[in-house]
Protein backbone atom coordinates (compact mmCIF):
# COMPACT_ATOMS: atom_id res chain seq x y z
CA UNK A 1 0.00 0.00 0.00
CA UNK A 2 1.79 3.11 -1.21
CA UNK A 3 -0.35 5.52 0.45
CA UNK A 4 2.10 5.87 3.36
CA UNK A 5 4.82 6.93 0.95
CA UNK A 6 3.08 9.72 -0.15
CA UNK A 7 3.84 13.93 -0.20
CA UNK A 8 1.99 13.91 3.27
CA UNK A 9 5.08 13.05 4.75
CA UNK A 10 7.45 15.86 3.16
CA UNK A 11 6.84 18.01 5.26
CA UNK A 12 7.45 16.33 9.04
CA UNK A 13 10.10 15.12 6.94
CA UNK A 14 11.90 18.49 6.10
CA UNK A 15 10.33 19.70 9.71
CA UNK A 16 12.13 17.01 11.37
CA UNK A 17 15.73 17.41 9.36
CA UNK A 18 15.63 21.28 10.22
CA UNK A 19 15.13 19.96 14.10
CA UNK A 20 17.56 17.26 13.56
CA UNK A 21 20.61 19.73 12.43
CA UNK A 22 19.48 21.68 15.65
CA UNK A 23 21.03 19.03 18.21
CA UNK A 24 21.02 15.49 18.67
CA UNK A 25 18.59 15.92 21.88
CA UNK A 26 16.02 16.81 19.49
CA UNK A 27 14.03 14.19 18.35
CA UNK A 28 11.68 13.81 15.78
CA UNK A 29 10.25 10.01 16.50
CA UNK A 30 7.42 8.68 17.62
CA UNK A 31 5.67 6.68 19.66
CA UNK A 32 3.27 9.09 21.20
CA UNK A 33 3.57 11.03 18.15
CA UNK A 34 1.76 11.79 14.93
CA UNK A 35 1.69 8.67 12.22
CA UNK A 36 3.83 11.10 10.01
CA UNK A 37 6.71 10.14 12.12
CA UNK A 38 6.58 6.84 10.90
CA UNK A 39 8.27 8.41 7.69
CA UNK A 40 10.71 10.05 9.87
CA UNK A 41 12.18 6.68 11.27
CA UNK A 42 12.26 5.49 8.26
CA UNK A 43 14.31 8.15 6.96
CA UNK A 44 16.47 8.51 10.29
CA UNK A 45 17.40 4.22 9.68
CA UNK A 46 18.16 4.26 6.19
CA UNK A 47 15.07 1.62 6.42
CA UNK A 48 12.24 1.02 4.18
CA UNK A 49 8.17 0.61 4.84
CA UNK A 50 7.87 -3.47 3.71
CA UNK A 51 3.80 -2.96 3.98
CA UNK A 52 1.17 -0.62 5.88
CA UNK A 53 -1.85 -2.70 6.85
CA UNK A 54 -5.48 -1.35 8.17
CA UNK A 55 -7.14 -3.45 10.94
CA UNK A 56 -9.54 -3.63 13.14
CA UNK A 57 -8.60 -0.65 15.22
CA UNK A 58 -5.44 0.35 14.28
CA UNK A 59 -3.02 0.91 11.15
CA UNK A 60 0.13 -0.74 11.54
CA UNK A 61 3.51 -0.22 9.62
CA UNK A 62 5.43 -2.69 8.85
CA UNK A 63 9.30 -1.09 8.45
CA UNK A 64 12.62 -3.26 7.06
CA UNK A 65 15.36 -1.86 9.08
CA UNK A 66 18.79 -2.46 7.16
CA UNK A 67 19.96 -4.67 9.74
CA UNK A 68 17.78 -7.29 9.29
CA UNK A 69 15.48 -6.86 11.79
CA UNK A 70 11.72 -6.05 11.25
CA UNK A 71 10.09 -2.96 13.02
CA UNK A 72 6.32 -2.36 13.14
CA UNK A 73 4.79 0.56 14.28
CA UNK A 74 0.92 0.76 15.72
CA UNK A 75 -1.27 3.84 14.54
CA UNK A 76 -3.98 4.39 16.81
CA UNK A 77 -7.70 5.84 14.93
CA UNK A 78 -6.29 9.03 16.53
CA UNK A 79 -3.72 9.27 14.73
CA UNK A 80 -0.62 8.75 16.82
CA UNK A 81 1.31 5.83 17.40
CA UNK A 82 0.48 4.02 20.17
CA UNK A 83 3.11 1.06 20.37
CA UNK A 84 6.17 -0.29 18.50
CA UNK A 85 7.30 -3.76 18.26
CA UNK A 86 11.03 -5.38 16.18
CA UNK A 87 12.13 -9.01 15.76
CA UNK A 88 15.48 -9.50 14.21
CA UNK A 89 18.96 -9.88 14.51
CA UNK A 90 19.22 -6.60 16.03
CA UNK A 91 17.47 -4.35 18.01
CA UNK A 92 16.02 -0.92 16.82
CA UNK A 93 17.16 2.22 16.87
CA UNK A 94 15.31 2.65 20.07
CA UNK A 95 16.33 6.62 21.03
CA UNK A 96 14.23 7.05 17.16
CA UNK A 97 11.41 5.05 17.71
CA UNK A 98 10.59 5.92 21.34
CA UNK A 99 11.47 8.85 21.17
CA UNK A 100 10.99 11.08 24.28
CA UNK A 101 10.33 8.16 25.88
CA UNK A 102 13.75 6.62 25.38
CA UNK A 103 15.31 7.85 28.94
CA UNK A 104 12.74 6.07 31.15
CA UNK A 105 13.70 3.01 29.06
CA UNK A 106 17.29 3.27 29.44
CA UNK A 107 17.16 4.57 33.26
CA UNK A 108 14.67 2.24 34.06
CA UNK A 109 16.41 0.33 36.92
CA UNK A 110 17.25 -3.13 36.62
CA UNK A 111 15.11 -6.14 37.83
CA UNK A 112 16.03 -8.40 40.28
CA UNK A 113 17.54 -11.57 39.41
CA UNK A 114 17.49 -10.19 35.94
CA UNK A 115 19.57 -12.20 33.20
CA UNK A 116 20.32 -11.06 29.15
CA UNK A 117 17.35 -12.52 28.19
CA UNK A 118 14.22 -10.60 29.07
CA UNK A 119 12.88 -7.47 30.38
CA UNK A 120 10.01 -6.10 31.28
CA UNK A 121 9.55 -2.63 32.40
CA UNK A 122 7.31 -0.09 33.39
CA UNK A 123 7.98 3.58 33.50
CA UNK A 124 4.91 5.37 34.18
CA UNK A 125 2.34 5.26 31.21
CA UNK A 126 5.21 3.23 29.16
CA UNK A 127 5.72 -0.41 29.15
CA UNK A 128 8.76 -2.28 27.26
CA UNK A 129 8.79 -6.01 26.87
CA UNK A 130 11.78 -7.62 25.27
CA UNK A 131 12.97 -11.26 24.80
CA UNK A 132 15.77 -13.12 22.96
CA UNK A 133 19.12 -13.98 22.73
CA UNK A 134 22.01 -12.78 20.09
CA UNK A 135 20.66 -13.09 16.75
CA UNK A 136 16.99 -13.43 17.54
CA UNK A 137 15.92 -10.26 19.73
CA UNK A 138 12.59 -9.30 19.91
CA UNK A 139 10.35 -6.75 22.31
CA UNK A 140 7.82 -4.38 22.19
CA UNK A 141 7.32 -1.04 23.96
CA UNK A 142 3.68 0.90 24.42
CA UNK A 143 2.05 3.14 26.05
CA UNK A 144 -0.47 1.45 28.27
CA UNK A 145 -3.36 3.97 27.88
CA UNK A 146 -3.19 5.13 24.64
CA UNK A 147 -4.08 1.10 23.14
CA UNK A 148 -7.53 1.77 21.68
CA UNK A 149 -10.51 0.03 23.10
CA UNK A 150 -10.97 -3.62 21.69
CA UNK A 151 -7.55 -4.33 20.17
CA UNK A 152 -5.71 -7.29 21.51
CA UNK A 153 -2.36 -7.48 23.52
CA UNK A 154 -1.73 -10.50 21.52
CA UNK A 155 -1.60 -8.78 18.15
CA UNK A 156 0.99 -6.02 18.91
CA UNK A 157 4.54 -8.12 17.73
CA UNK B 1 53.13 -36.38 25.43
CA UNK B 2 50.11 -35.23 25.54
CA UNK B 3 49.70 -36.32 29.51
CA UNK B 4 52.86 -34.22 30.05
CA UNK B 5 51.12 -31.78 28.75
CA UNK B 6 47.76 -32.54 30.61
CA UNK B 7 49.79 -32.17 33.64
CA UNK B 8 51.51 -28.88 33.06
CA UNK B 9 48.00 -27.25 32.42
CA UNK B 10 46.66 -29.25 35.04
CA UNK B 11 49.05 -27.80 37.52
CA UNK B 12 48.87 -23.82 35.73
CA UNK B 13 44.48 -24.05 36.15
CA UNK B 14 45.10 -25.12 39.22
CA UNK B 15 47.52 -22.39 40.15
CA UNK B 16 45.89 -19.75 38.36
CA UNK B 17 42.34 -20.59 39.40
CA UNK B 18 41.96 -18.34 42.10
CA UNK B 19 44.14 -15.61 41.32
CA UNK B 20 43.42 -12.78 39.18
CA UNK B 21 46.91 -12.27 37.52
CA UNK B 22 49.08 -15.21 36.48
CA UNK B 23 52.11 -15.06 34.06
CA UNK B 24 52.58 -17.89 31.99
CA UNK B 25 49.22 -19.63 31.93
CA UNK B 26 48.92 -19.92 28.27
CA UNK B 27 51.98 -21.09 27.20
CA UNK B 28 50.89 -24.71 26.10
CA UNK B 29 50.49 -25.76 22.32
CA UNK B 30 46.90 -27.63 21.54
CA UNK B 31 46.88 -31.24 20.33
CA UNK B 32 44.51 -34.03 21.29
CA UNK B 33 45.14 -35.18 24.97
CA UNK B 34 43.48 -38.23 26.24
CA UNK B 35 46.27 -38.97 28.55
CA UNK B 36 48.80 -41.62 29.03
CA UNK B 37 48.80 -45.26 30.28
CA UNK B 38 49.80 -44.32 33.86
CA UNK B 39 47.16 -41.48 35.24
CA UNK B 40 49.80 -39.23 37.19
CA UNK B 41 49.04 -37.34 40.20
CA UNK B 42 47.33 -35.54 40.80
CA UNK B 43 45.27 -36.79 38.63
CA UNK B 44 44.78 -34.14 35.12
CA UNK B 45 42.00 -33.69 33.95
CA UNK B 46 42.09 -34.54 29.55
CA UNK B 47 42.83 -31.50 28.07
CA UNK B 48 39.81 -30.81 26.59
CA UNK B 49 37.76 -30.71 29.93
CA UNK B 50 37.67 -27.46 32.70
CA UNK B 51 35.71 -27.49 35.65
CA UNK B 52 32.36 -25.25 35.71
CA UNK B 53 31.04 -23.83 38.66
CA UNK B 54 27.25 -22.32 39.59
CA UNK B 55 27.73 -19.60 42.37
CA UNK B 56 26.97 -16.37 43.11
CA UNK B 57 29.84 -15.20 40.83
CA UNK B 58 31.96 -12.15 41.14
CA UNK B 59 32.30 -10.31 44.58
CA UNK B 60 28.71 -8.55 45.18
CA UNK B 61 27.31 -9.68 42.06
CA UNK B 62 24.85 -12.45 43.82
CA UNK B 63 23.86 -14.25 40.67
CA UNK B 64 21.68 -17.18 40.09
CA UNK B 65 21.59 -20.08 37.95
CA UNK B 66 24.80 -18.71 36.55
CA UNK B 67 27.68 -20.78 34.85
CA UNK B 68 31.14 -19.75 35.46
CA UNK B 69 34.62 -20.76 34.00
CA UNK B 70 38.15 -19.67 34.56
CA UNK B 71 39.89 -18.65 31.04
CA UNK B 72 43.11 -18.18 30.57
CA UNK B 73 44.34 -15.23 27.70
CA UNK B 74 47.76 -14.17 26.70
CA UNK B 75 48.84 -11.60 24.31
CA UNK B 76 48.97 -13.42 20.88
CA UNK B 77 52.25 -15.17 20.67
CA UNK B 78 53.11 -14.41 24.33
CA UNK B 79 53.97 -16.61 27.13
CA UNK B 80 54.02 -14.35 29.90
CA UNK B 81 51.77 -11.74 29.37
CA UNK B 82 49.09 -14.23 30.27
CA UNK B 83 46.10 -13.70 33.02
CA UNK B 84 43.57 -16.40 33.95
CA UNK B 85 40.22 -14.75 34.49
CA UNK B 86 37.83 -16.28 36.34
CA UNK B 87 33.76 -16.05 36.52
CA UNK B 88 33.58 -15.41 32.88
CA UNK B 89 29.95 -16.93 32.40
CA UNK B 90 29.60 -20.04 29.82
CA UNK B 91 26.76 -19.00 27.74
CA UNK B 92 24.96 -21.33 24.82
CA UNK B 93 22.85 -18.25 23.63
CA UNK B 94 25.72 -16.49 22.45
CA UNK B 95 28.97 -16.67 20.32
CA UNK B 96 32.22 -15.06 20.89
CA UNK B 97 34.53 -14.55 24.32
CA UNK B 98 34.21 -10.81 25.51
CA UNK B 99 35.91 -10.07 28.49
CA UNK B 100 35.10 -6.62 31.24
CA UNK B 101 37.98 -4.54 30.95
CA UNK B 102 38.32 -3.92 34.82
CA UNK B 103 38.77 -7.18 35.57
CA UNK B 104 41.72 -7.56 32.80
CA UNK B 105 45.05 -6.58 33.79
CA UNK B 106 46.53 -7.20 29.97
CA UNK B 107 47.08 -4.95 27.28
CA UNK B 108 45.31 -6.55 24.30
CA UNK B 109 46.23 -5.22 21.00
CA UNK B 110 42.60 -4.14 18.70
CA UNK B 111 42.38 -5.25 15.54
CA UNK B 112 42.67 -2.86 12.67
CA UNK B 113 41.11 -2.72 9.55
CA UNK B 114 42.17 -2.10 5.96
CA UNK B 115 41.94 1.50 6.23
CA UNK B 116 43.83 1.21 9.92
CA UNK B 117 40.75 2.49 11.92
CA UNK B 118 40.38 0.51 14.78
CA UNK B 119 37.67 -2.22 15.07
CA UNK B 120 35.19 -1.90 17.92
CA UNK B 121 31.41 -3.95 18.47
CA UNK B 122 28.54 -3.10 20.07
CA UNK B 123 27.08 -6.08 21.40
CA UNK B 124 23.20 -6.34 21.97
CA UNK B 125 21.62 -7.93 24.82
CA UNK B 126 17.50 -7.81 25.13
CA UNK B 127 18.21 -5.91 28.34
CA UNK B 128 21.52 -3.66 27.24
CA UNK B 129 24.26 -3.61 25.06
CA UNK B 130 28.20 -4.00 25.90
CA UNK B 131 30.77 -1.43 23.89
CA UNK B 132 34.38 -2.09 23.24
CA UNK B 133 37.09 -2.66 20.92
CA UNK B 134 38.00 -6.20 19.61
CA UNK B 135 41.41 -7.50 20.12
CA UNK B 136 43.31 -10.35 19.41
CA UNK B 137 44.02 -12.78 22.32
CA UNK B 138 45.66 -16.37 22.45
CA UNK B 139 42.54 -17.92 24.39
CA UNK B 140 43.38 -21.27 26.72
CA UNK B 141 40.29 -23.10 28.22
CA UNK B 142 41.24 -26.35 30.17
CA UNK B 143 43.76 -27.52 27.66
CA UNK B 144 42.73 -26.20 24.45
CA UNK B 145 44.25 -23.63 23.01
CA UNK B 146 42.70 -21.04 20.08
CA UNK B 147 45.81 -18.60 19.12
CA UNK B 148 45.27 -15.03 18.47
CA UNK B 149 41.55 -15.34 18.47
CA UNK B 150 39.05 -11.53 18.02
CA UNK B 151 37.64 -11.43 21.00
CA UNK B 152 35.69 -8.23 22.63
CA UNK B 153 37.13 -5.94 25.32
CA UNK B 154 34.02 -4.40 27.52
CA UNK B 155 34.50 -1.40 28.76
CA UNK B 156 37.76 -0.50 27.64
CA UNK B 157 38.96 2.52 28.60
CA UNK B 158 40.47 3.57 25.09
CA UNK B 159 37.02 3.44 23.51
CA UNK B 160 34.82 5.50 25.90
CA UNK B 161 32.83 7.76 23.01
CA UNK B 162 29.96 5.19 22.67
CA UNK B 163 28.16 5.73 19.42
CA UNK B 164 24.90 7.08 19.21
CA UNK B 165 23.63 4.11 17.26
CA UNK B 166 24.83 1.55 19.88
CA UNK B 167 23.36 3.62 22.91
CA UNK B 168 20.37 4.12 21.20
CA UNK B 169 19.95 0.22 20.97
CA UNK B 170 18.79 0.76 24.68
CA UNK B 171 18.80 -0.70 27.94
CA UNK B 172 21.67 -0.61 30.54
CA UNK B 173 25.23 -0.11 29.13
CA UNK B 174 26.76 -3.25 30.72
CA UNK B 175 30.15 -1.69 30.52
CA UNK B 176 31.36 -3.13 34.61
CA UNK B 177 31.88 -6.18 36.12
CA UNK B 178 28.59 -5.36 38.51
CA UNK B 179 26.48 -4.51 35.78
CA UNK B 180 27.48 -7.35 33.61
CA UNK B 181 27.17 -9.59 36.24
CA UNK B 182 30.76 -11.73 35.64
CA UNK B 183 33.81 -11.04 34.50
CA UNK B 184 33.43 -12.35 31.39
CA UNK B 185 31.12 -14.53 28.70
CA UNK B 186 32.60 -16.97 27.02
CA UNK B 187 29.46 -17.86 23.92
CA UNK B 188 29.85 -21.26 22.91
CA UNK B 189 26.51 -22.03 21.04
CA UNK B 190 26.00 -23.42 17.89
CA UNK B 191 27.74 -20.51 15.36
CA UNK B 192 31.06 -19.66 14.51
CA UNK B 193 30.04 -16.17 14.46
CA UNK B 194 28.03 -13.19 16.41
CA UNK B 195 26.42 -12.21 13.70
CA UNK B 196 25.20 -13.63 10.38
CA UNK B 197 26.00 -11.06 7.46
CA UNK B 198 28.79 -8.84 9.02
CA UNK B 199 30.87 -9.50 6.67
CA UNK B 200 28.81 -7.81 3.64
CA UNK B 201 26.00 -5.81 5.52
CA UNK B 202 28.06 -2.51 6.82
CA UNK B 203 24.35 -1.53 8.45
CA UNK B 204 24.35 -4.41 11.01
CA UNK B 205 24.77 -2.61 14.24
CA UNK B 206 26.73 -4.56 15.73
CA UNK B 207 30.74 -3.39 14.18
CA UNK B 208 31.69 -0.40 14.34
CA UNK B 209 34.98 1.81 12.72
CA UNK B 210 36.37 3.57 14.70
CA UNK B 211 39.13 6.75 14.92
CA UNK B 212 37.98 9.24 17.11
CA UNK B 213 34.72 8.26 16.12
CA UNK B 214 33.03 5.35 15.29
CA UNK B 215 30.91 4.65 12.09
CA UNK B 216 29.42 1.35 11.63
CA UNK B 217 30.99 -1.00 9.47
CA UNK B 218 31.11 -4.39 7.63
CA UNK B 219 34.47 -6.31 9.00
CA UNK B 220 35.86 -9.89 7.34
CA UNK B 221 34.39 -13.14 8.84
CA UNK B 222 37.89 -13.86 10.09
CA UNK B 223 38.42 -10.45 12.04
CA UNK B 224 34.66 -11.00 13.63
CA UNK B 225 34.75 -12.27 17.29
CA UNK B 226 34.36 -16.53 16.77
CA UNK B 227 33.06 -19.05 19.37
CA UNK B 228 36.87 -19.63 20.56
CA UNK B 229 35.90 -23.46 20.64
CA UNK B 230 35.74 -23.42 16.57
CA UNK B 231 39.20 -21.95 16.59
CA UNK B 232 40.84 -24.57 18.77
CA UNK B 233 43.48 -26.88 16.93
CA UNK B 234 41.35 -29.90 17.79
CA UNK B 235 37.77 -30.52 19.76
CA UNK B 236 36.44 -27.76 17.87
CA UNK B 237 33.00 -29.22 16.41
CA UNK B 238 31.14 -28.21 19.35
CA UNK B 239 31.29 -28.36 23.14
CA UNK B 240 29.40 -30.67 25.85
CA UNK B 241 27.91 -29.30 29.57
CA UNK B 242 27.59 -31.95 32.32
CA UNK B 243 26.39 -30.96 35.49
CA UNK B 244 24.78 -32.84 38.22
CA UNK B 245 21.81 -32.75 39.49
CA UNK B 246 20.76 -29.98 42.38
CA UNK B 247 18.00 -30.34 44.98
CA UNK B 248 14.63 -29.36 44.09
CA UNK B 249 14.86 -26.73 46.72
CA UNK B 250 18.40 -24.95 46.20
CA UNK B 251 22.17 -25.68 46.90
CA UNK B 252 24.92 -23.21 47.22
CA UNK B 253 26.76 -24.36 44.15
CA UNK B 254 27.14 -26.95 41.95
CA UNK B 255 30.18 -27.97 39.76
CA UNK B 256 30.25 -29.91 36.81
CA UNK B 257 32.38 -29.91 33.88
CA UNK B 258 32.97 -28.41 30.38
CA UNK B 259 33.56 -31.03 27.36
CA UNK B 260 35.13 -29.67 24.05
CA UNK B 261 34.62 -31.48 21.02
CA UNK B 262 31.79 -33.83 20.17
CA UNK B 263 33.11 -37.59 18.69
CA UNK B 264 37.03 -37.04 19.01
CA UNK B 265 37.82 -38.02 22.14
CA UNK B 266 37.16 -41.28 24.37
CA UNK B 267 35.07 -38.32 26.91
CA UNK B 268 32.66 -36.41 24.10
CA UNK B 269 31.07 -39.66 22.54
CA UNK B 270 27.41 -38.73 21.40
CA UNK B 271 26.44 -42.39 22.29
CA UNK B 272 22.61 -42.56 22.33
CA UNK B 273 21.74 -38.71 22.71
CA UNK B 274 18.67 -37.20 21.06
CA UNK B 275 19.65 -34.78 18.52
CA UNK B 276 17.27 -31.76 18.07
CA UNK B 277 18.40 -29.65 15.00
CA UNK B 278 17.79 -25.73 15.26
CA UNK B 279 16.97 -23.18 13.20
CA UNK B 280 20.03 -22.09 11.01
CA UNK B 281 19.78 -18.06 11.51
CA UNK B 282 18.50 -17.78 15.21
CA UNK B 283 19.58 -21.09 16.65
CA UNK B 284 15.57 -22.09 17.70
CA UNK B 285 13.58 -25.16 18.30
CA UNK B 286 10.04 -25.91 19.05
CA UNK B 287 8.96 -26.75 22.42
CA UNK B 288 5.32 -27.74 22.56
CA UNK B 289 3.99 -26.65 26.54
CA UNK B 290 0.17 -26.46 27.12
CA UNK B 291 -0.73 -27.76 24.23
CA UNK B 292 0.85 -24.56 21.79
CA UNK B 293 3.22 -25.00 19.64
CA UNK B 294 6.20 -22.56 20.09
CA UNK B 295 8.61 -22.21 17.50
CA UNK B 296 11.18 -19.40 18.86
CA UNK B 297 12.10 -21.84 22.12
CA UNK B 298 15.55 -22.08 22.91
CA UNK B 299 17.59 -23.74 25.74
CA UNK B 300 20.03 -21.76 26.85
CA UNK B 301 22.84 -21.95 29.59
CA UNK B 302 22.81 -18.02 29.82
CA UNK B 303 19.05 -17.75 31.08
CA UNK B 304 18.90 -18.25 35.00
CA UNK B 305 15.39 -19.39 34.84
CA UNK B 306 12.43 -21.25 32.75
CA UNK B 307 10.87 -18.35 31.05
CA UNK B 308 7.47 -19.38 29.59
CA UNK B 309 3.51 -17.69 29.62
CA UNK B 310 1.08 -19.45 31.62
CA UNK B 311 -1.08 -17.10 32.85
CA UNK B 312 -2.58 -19.67 35.67
CA UNK B 313 0.45 -19.46 37.40
CA UNK B 314 0.42 -17.27 40.60
CA UNK B 315 2.95 -14.52 40.28
CA UNK B 316 5.22 -13.34 42.63
CA UNK B 317 3.53 -10.20 45.00
CA UNK B 318 6.70 -8.71 46.27
CA UNK B 319 7.41 -5.58 43.38
CA UNK B 320 10.87 -7.01 43.19
CA UNK B 321 10.52 -10.12 41.62
CA UNK B 322 6.76 -9.89 40.46
CA UNK B 323 7.65 -11.39 36.89
CA UNK B 324 8.59 -14.65 38.68
CA UNK B 325 6.04 -17.33 39.46
CA UNK B 326 5.05 -18.11 43.24
CA UNK B 327 2.82 -21.08 43.20
CA UNK B 328 1.29 -22.15 46.63
CA UNK B 329 2.78 -25.43 46.18
CA UNK B 330 5.33 -26.94 43.44
CA UNK B 331 4.06 -27.68 40.21
CA UNK B 332 4.82 -30.30 37.83
CA UNK B 333 4.52 -29.62 34.71
CA UNK B 334 5.38 -31.63 31.15
CA UNK B 335 6.40 -30.21 27.76
CA UNK B 336 8.22 -31.85 24.58
CA UNK B 337 10.88 -30.55 22.47
CA UNK B 338 11.30 -31.04 18.24
CA UNK B 339 14.16 -30.58 16.18
CA UNK B 340 14.03 -29.06 12.71
CA UNK B 341 15.15 -32.45 11.92
CA UNK B 342 11.71 -33.35 12.96
CA UNK B 343 12.76 -35.48 16.13
CA UNK B 344 11.23 -35.51 18.91
CA UNK B 345 12.09 -35.73 23.10
CA UNK B 346 8.97 -36.25 24.20
CA UNK B 347 7.41 -36.53 28.09
CA UNK B 348 9.95 -34.05 29.35
CA UNK B 349 8.76 -32.15 33.17
CA UNK B 350 9.87 -29.30 34.80
CA UNK B 351 8.99 -28.02 37.79
CA UNK B 352 7.92 -24.25 39.52
CA UNK B 353 8.61 -23.47 42.60
CA UNK B 354 7.50 -20.32 44.60
CA UNK B 355 10.42 -17.68 43.99
CA UNK B 356 9.37 -15.43 46.76
CA UNK B 357 10.50 -18.24 48.89
CA UNK B 358 13.63 -19.52 47.15
CA UNK B 359 14.93 -15.79 46.73
CA UNK B 360 14.22 -13.96 49.48
CA UNK B 361 13.83 -16.28 52.81
CA UNK B 362 16.59 -17.26 54.83
CA UNK B 363 18.60 -19.57 54.55
CA UNK B 364 17.78 -20.79 51.25
CA UNK B 365 18.51 -17.22 49.77
CA UNK B 366 22.38 -18.17 50.07
CA UNK B 367 21.72 -21.09 47.23
CA UNK B 368 22.53 -20.38 43.59
CA UNK B 369 21.43 -23.03 42.33
CA UNK B 370 17.65 -23.21 41.91
CA UNK B 371 16.30 -25.36 39.82
CA UNK B 372 12.86 -24.58 40.37
CA UNK B 373 13.54 -20.98 39.60
CA UNK B 374 10.83 -19.91 36.27
CA UNK B 375 9.56 -16.55 35.45
CA UNK B 376 6.96 -14.94 33.02
CA UNK B 377 8.13 -14.43 29.38
CA UNK B 378 7.15 -11.43 27.66
CA UNK B 379 5.50 -11.99 24.51
CA UNK B 380 6.68 -11.68 20.86
CA UNK B 381 6.50 -12.29 17.60
CA UNK B 382 6.07 -16.56 17.69
CA UNK B 383 5.67 -18.21 21.02
CA UNK B 384 8.47 -18.86 23.10
CA UNK B 385 9.94 -20.89 25.70
CA UNK B 386 13.42 -20.09 27.12
CA UNK B 387 14.40 -23.46 29.10
CA UNK B 388 17.46 -21.91 31.10
CA UNK B 389 20.36 -23.45 32.52
CA UNK B 390 18.10 -25.37 35.35
CA UNK B 391 17.91 -27.80 31.86
CA UNK B 392 21.83 -28.48 31.80
CA UNK B 393 21.57 -29.88 36.00
CA UNK B 394 21.15 -33.80 35.62
CA UNK B 395 21.97 -33.21 31.97
CA UNK B 396 25.18 -33.75 29.54
CA UNK B 397 23.65 -31.84 26.69
CA UNK B 398 25.65 -30.64 23.43
CA UNK B 399 25.90 -28.04 21.11
CA UNK B 400 27.07 -28.92 17.83
CA UNK B 401 28.56 -25.99 15.62
CA UNK B 402 27.05 -25.25 12.52
CA UNK B 403 28.41 -26.98 9.52
CA UNK B 404 30.06 -29.32 11.48
CA UNK B 405 30.07 -33.08 11.88
CA UNK B 406 29.77 -35.59 14.96
CA UNK B 407 29.03 -38.97 14.85
CA UNK B 408 25.35 -38.38 15.83
CA UNK B 409 24.92 -35.45 13.07
CA UNK B 410 25.78 -32.22 11.46
CA UNK B 411 25.37 -28.84 13.45
CA UNK B 412 23.74 -26.74 14.47
CA UNK B 413 22.20 -29.09 16.93
CA UNK B 414 21.36 -29.59 20.71
CA UNK B 415 22.03 -33.35 21.84
CA UNK B 416 21.32 -34.70 25.20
Amino acid sequence: MPTFRSNKFLFPVLFCAVLSALGPNIACATLGEAETTVQTDVDQMRASIRSSQDRLGYRVHEVQLPTGTVLREFVAPGGNVFAVAWAGPAKPDLRQTLGKYFDAFASAPRQNFADRRHVQIQQGDLIVEARGHMRALSGRAYLASAIPSGVSMGELH
Amino acid sequence: MAWMRAIKMGFGVVLCISALSCGGGGGSSSGSGTGGTTPPPPPASPANMVSVIVDAGPPSVNSVNTLFVSVTVCVPGSTTSCQTIDHIQVDTGSYGLRLLAPALTLTLPVETLAGGNSLAECTQFVDGFSWGPVALADVTIGGEKASSVPVQVIGDSRFTNIPSGCSGTGGMEEDTVSKFGANGILGIGPFELDCGDCDTNAANGFYYSCTTSCTQTAVPMAMQVPNPVTHFAVDNNGSIIDLPAAAATGVAMLSGSLIFGIDTQTNNQSGTQTVLTVDPMSGDLLITFNGQTLSNSFIDSGSNGIYFADSSISLCTNQSINTFYCPGNPLTLGLSMQGLNGVMANNLTFTVGNAQTMLSTAPTDTDDVLPELAGTLPPGNEGSFDYGLAFFYGRRVAVAVQGDKTSAGTGPYIAF
